[in-house]
């Protein structure tokens, strides 16, 4: 079964595909929004989802330990990491100490703010666009990118959020 | 000292590895000493492992491509002073606790 879906929100993400194992869907493939899933015993696996702390995506060696403590790595995305246990094998959580949560959000946090740099830079090449061409699809795509620097801008100030919640719980 | 409080888990990680040990076998060892208090998730795990490894704490003690053997762990000379270093800081707290016990607080 394939579906599709627009995440910004890795912990959202999480809870979906735990959902859909629930549902007796096991995630196995993410491309560009489409989530690729095959049937298995309902609850069968637990999801998680990681950062690498690289930009060039490079998990062999990361990959090779999680394997070694018994944890799949199903899918890439880039930075991007799905990792599954099955439940049966004991609860799993990547994340299990407020400084370790700290730096996985302060990651999360700073790769969005990129991406959010990136989008700012498009919005107003399209607005550009936009005024001087006075073309309705330029603007279609200035308020579509509007719409996501606000999207991702609302994934930085939870990040930032979660940050000082953990801080403040870590003291 | 700069280096210490440690955190709990780099604090378990280093006894961990006071002999050779892979991450499975940190995992385990950590959970059975704190009786399933602390179970380090294997994100936890690996980013501790790496600063460790960049601080030469602790240092790869084999690595064989060949027969895909697990990698292992094990503590240096500096991890063992830092370590005692945090030893000696808890023994303090606990020595002042016992003296306000002492008076009945």
């Amino acid at each position: 079964m394939i579906k599709f879906r627009i995440y910004f929100d890795k912990d959202e993400e999480e809870k979906w595909l735990k959902e859909m194992s629930n549902n007796g869907w096991a995630f196995r493939k993410f491309f560009l929004g489409f989530y690729y899933f095959e049937a298995c015993e309902p609850g069968e696996y637990n999801y998680q989802i990681d950062l690498l702390d690289n930009w060039g995506g490079d998990k062999d060696e990361y990959a090779a330990f999680m394997e070694d403590i018994g944890v799949e790595v199903v899918s890439q995305w880039w930075r991007w990491i799905y990792l599954r246990k099955k439940t049966a094998d004991g609860p799993f959580e990547m994340y299990t100490d407020a400084q370790s949560k700290i730096e996985l959000y302060s990651r999360i946090k700073s790769f969005f703010l990129i991406l959010l740099g990136v989008e700012i830079m498009c919005f107003f090449i399209e607005l550009k666009a936009a005024i001087s061409s006075g073309y309705y699809v330029y603007g279609f795509f200035t308020v579509l990118i509007g719409l996501i620097c606000l999207v991702v801008l609302r994934v930085i100030w939870k990040c930032k959020w979660k940050i000082e919640q953990l801080k403040s719980e870590e003291i | 000292m700069d280096n210490t409080p440690l955190t709990e888990a780099v604090f378990y990680i280093l006894l961990a590895v006071r002999t050779p040990n892979h991450g499975y076998g940190i995992i385990q060892e950590v959970s059975e000493m704190t009786k399933g208090r602390v179970v380090l998730g294997p994100g936890t795990l690996y980013g501790a492992i790496q600063s460790l490894l960049i601080k030469k704490w602790i240092c790869l003690y084999s690595e064989d491509k060949e027969s895909r053997k697990k990698k292992e762990y094990v503590i240096t000379p500096l991890g063992k002073d830092v370590f005692l270093d945090e030893v000696r800081r808890l023994n303090e707290l606990l020595i002042n606790a016992k003296k306000l016990s002492e008076e009945g607080i």
